[in-house]
């Protein structure tokens, strides 16, 4: 199943879910903004499924593409 | 409540913002790309402020071939023209026109030729024959010449020498030699010492698709011909000629005459599509403040190449730009106004795509200058709130850069909103609206004012504390300044329609709009009363700033500097004041969409004096401070209070709250419930600094650590010891770095936000 990440963000085990005390691995996620999706690849609670987004990420690409988005 | 995020970009629906007419009649308001007088002017389209500034840089090259593109024979005519240009040339009416004849002969003289003028052009088919000498046909020969006609000239004269000088006695013999070797290298063919009478030039019809004659041939064989002085045609006659006079006309005429040559050999009726020609009426305006050279460089005879640069350096390179002097956000576009429309204009008007101009759009500030400044009155600020109501009535409005500034608004009109008549009245004669910003930032005036007021005033002042839909309105949502406008009607009728006494200019413009309403200023209602005790002015002189909000409101901007006056404070005069002031960069709320430019509008409001600034309108008041520079109201003055450091986003909303909360107390005896958080709650200064510039409210880290607490989701990064909650709030994910405290408190170490949304995705 080759679609087109366009990000990804591998944990490397640095990462733990508070609530079910396991580490955060690498997942499927998609953003999604104003009827338009991406997949990506996020740290991801396997047990919650909690999805964390970094603060670099939120502050660089994904604002970016909220900016390129908002003045479709 | 939730202002709601448009859910697509392909929306279909399209309003008109403008009809093409209305557009049309707009951007011809802006003289901006009108001619310079001296380009106007001439009768060949020489673009002489160009020349000048080639000159000026000393690029004699560059000047001397945009002299080539409109002379075949340039010498001859540098020597001679009557120079109509000069006699336009803005300086004239202040002192000697740029010399720009001199100029061009300077261009000539110095200028290298330019190369390539000869890249074999294939020769038409039509060929022409010129009859005659003198200056006209000599012109109407190079000009035909250009336009690759084979040409054959029939003239009395034995040589080429002669063939030239026929008419241009005027010219020294350098320019004759000069212009002579151009013509040798033509190949125009030449039959001298014709005998040039009406049978030869009728034999010539046969050979020659088109005759041409010198107006002293046509009179004397033609003598009862009616040539059109416009198209340089004898129809009757079938023969291309004219009767001008001087050097400049002749050359003129010749250019005509060329063009109709042209349309005779494709077969067209010479009055065909012919385009502009000639000189023309320029509706320029130009400042001449600038202008300080006024006299010309004196010459003896030609100017020498420093002498040209010299004189050239005097002129003013006519243009205006009255509206971007004075303002940053056209400075920061390198756009003006007629440009600016026409690319908002197609902006909003294209369906799918990229709108690129939705920053511009949302980046003035509405703030009226440049209708005050340009000449012609050109207001981009209303043609910028137009296209914002437009996107916003098409769903192309994007949230994200009013969010903040419309969710703060509907705070100061909910949680933080307050209408009460004065304690011991039912209806009150007065009702006093100190604006949200004044709430926000300067709580303790605010109250003091209120006091003042209702001790020195008879008939009872009721408050009103919350927004007056400024905001809305210039976020474009006129659907909620509708309803703000009669939320706010309904609140007056409660207090019994009372006289509003604004605090803020921007208040009492947007009030202004509705019907049937008072208002006036506390400026004037202090000025009546009188100073209140305590009032004091500044040590120092100060600049005063007058507020975007009243620009066009001369009795406030005279009873702020009475009230000034009053207070003993010193103004320093500062260029742009009054009904030119530019906005400090709240106003149209750019300080919201676009930070960047609204420091930029800052800026230039500062950097108008470098005294203490005295403003009437908190925002600008705010704004000031923001950037050091000492900054007070004219209430704090009046008041003797100092509303001191500026408030970061989250205390503006405290203090409007508390505000609240005290007079409530105070003056009504009503208690408000107290909103008590059951964790310690603490903060590092670098959150407090990141959250103010992300907008991120205290109440939005609070609201995500509620549901911490609740769900217990959150993550821990081992890396920065720190745990990461979040929590979905309205349009936008809050995302909190902590570390926890003992007994479950937290102290916050970043806070940020986005407002896409994340999903996880199976497969
Ligand atoms: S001031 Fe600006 S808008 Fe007005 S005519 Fe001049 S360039 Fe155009
Ligand atoms: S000042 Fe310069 S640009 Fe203006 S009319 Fe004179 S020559 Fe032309
Ligand atoms: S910011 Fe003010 S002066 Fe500048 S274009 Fe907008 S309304 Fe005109
Ligand atoms: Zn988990």
């Amino acid at each position: 199943m080759a679609d087109k990440n366009y990000y990804t963000i591998d944990p490397l085990g640095k990462l733990r879910c508070v609530k079910c005390g396991v580490p955060l691995e690498k997942g499927k996620a998609k953003f999604l903004y104003l009827d338009n999706g991406f997949p990506v690849e996020l740290p991801v609670c396997p047990v919650c499924g909690f999805v964390y987004v970094p603060e670099e990420l939120a502050l660089g690409k994904v604002l970016a593409v909220e900016k390129a988005l908002e003045d479709k | 409540m939730i202002i709601e995020e448009r859910n697509s970009t392909h929306v279909y629906k399209q309003l008109r913002m403008l009809s093409k007419e209305e557009l049309e009649q707009l951007e011809g308001r802006c003289v901006h790309e009108q001619p310079a007088y001296c380009v106007a002017a001439c009768p060949l389209k020489l673009d002489a402020k160009a020349l000048v500034q080639a000159v000026s840089q000393g690029d004699f090259d560059g000047a001397r071939k945009l002299y080539e593109k409109i002379a075949p024979f340039p010498h001859i005519l540098s020597a001679g023209c009557d120079a109509p240009c000069g006699a336009k040339c803005k300086l004239a009416g202040l002192g000697d026109a740029v010399e720009i004849r001199a100029l061009e002969r300077a261009a000539m003289a110095y200028g290298q030729r330019g190369k390539a003028r000869g890249i074999l052009r294939m020769k038409k088919r039509k060929t022409a024959a010129v009859f005659g000498s003198g200056l006209y046909s000599f012109f109407l020969a190079g000009e035909l010449n250009k336009k690759a006609y084979p040409v054959t000239v029939f003239c009395q004269e034995p040589d080429l020498e002669a063939y030239i000088s026929a008419e241009a006695g005027f010219a020294p013999a350098e320019a004759l030699a000069a212009d002579a070797a151009l013509l040798r290298e033509t190949d125009i063919v030449f039959r001298f010492g014709a005998g040039l009478d009406r049978d030869l030039v009728e034999a010539q019809r046969e050979k020659f698709d088109v005759l041409c004659l010198s107006p002293a041939l046509y009179s004397s064989l033609y003598p009862a011909g009616k040539a059109e002085e416009a198209l340089q045609y004898d129809r009757e006659n079938r023969l291309v000629t004219g009767r001008p006079r001087g050097v400049t006309e002749s050359a003129f005429c010749a250019k005509k005459a060329a063009l109709t040559v042209d349309r005779l050999a494709q077969n067209l009726d010479p009055g065909n599509t012919r385009g502009e020609e000639g000189p023309v009426e320029t509706r320029l305006y130009t400042d001449t403040s600038g202008a300080t050279a006024l006299t010309r460089v004196p010459c003896q005879g030609d100017y020498t190449r420093e002498e040209a640069v010299q004189e050239a350096r005097r002129c003013i390179q006519c243009r205006c730009d009255e509206c971007i002097k004075g303002c940053a956000y056209l400075q920061h576009y390198h756009k003006f106004p007629r440009v600016l429309t026409r690319e908002i204009y197609n902006n909003v008007s294209i369906i799918m795509g990229d709108h690129m101009m939705n920053k511009p759009i949302n980046a003035c500030s509405l703030c009226g200058q440049c209708s005050v400044t340009c000449p012609n009155g050109y207001d981009m600020g209303e043609i910028c709130h137009l296209a914002r109501q437009n996107m916003v009535a098409t769903d192309k409005m994007p949230l994200a850069p009013h969010e903040f500034a419309l969710m703060d608004m509907l705070f100061s009109n909910n949680e933080a909103f307050l209408c009460r008549p004065q304690p011991g009245y039912e209806a009150c004669k007065y009702v006093f609206f100190p604006g949200c910003q004044a709430a926000a930032i300067a709580p303790e005036t605010v109250k003091a004012a209120y006091l003042d007021l209702c001790r020195r005033l008879d008939g009872g002042v009721a408050l009103l504390l919350g927004c007056c839909g400024a905001i809305c309105d210039w976020a474009g949502r006129y659907e909620l300044a509708g309803q703000t406008k009669d939320f706010l009607d309904r609140e007056l009728a409660k207090l019994g329609d009372p006289v509003v006494i604004a605090g803020c200019p921007s208040c009492k413009k947007q009030l202004s709009g509705h019907e049937g309403l008072e208002i006036v200023g506390i400026w004037d209602v202090l000025l009546h009363l009188g100073l209140p005790e305590g009032a004091h002015g500044l040590e120092r002189p100060a600049a005063l700033h007058d507020s975007c909000g009243a620009r066009g409101d001369a009795g406030t901007q005279e009873a702020i500097r009475s009230l000034a006056k009053a207070l003993g404070v010193e103004l320093v005069d500062t260029p742009y004041s009054g009904d030119r002031s530019p906005c400090c960069g709240y106003g149209g709320l750019t300080a919201y969409a676009n930070r960047e430019v609204a420091g930029e509008m800052t800026a230039k409001c500062l950097e108008r004096s470098d005294a203490a600034y005295i403003s009437y309108c908190m925002a600008c008041r705010d704004r000031f401070a923001r950037q050091g520079r000492e900054s007070r109201h004219i209430l704090e003055l009046v008041y003797g209070t100092d509303a001191g450091a500026p408030p970061d986003i989250s205390q503006k909303r405290y203090n409007r709250l508390t505000l609240k909360k005290e007079l409530l107390w105070e003056l009504w005896q009503e208690e408000t419930k107290e909103m008590k958080l059951d964790f310690d709650l603490r903060f590092t200064k670098e959150a407090l600094r990141l959250m103010d510039e992300r907008m991120i409210l205290k109440d939005d880290v609070i609201a995500v650590l509620e549901e911490q607490r609740q769900t217990g989701e959150a993550i821990y990064d081992a890396d920065s010891g720190l745990t990461i909650a979040r929590r979905r709030i309205g349009n936008a994910t809050f995302w909190v770095k902590y570390t926890p405290l003992e007994g479950g408190g937290y102290l916050v170490h970043s806070a940020y936000s986005h407002r896409m949304q994340v999903e996880r995705r199976q497969g």
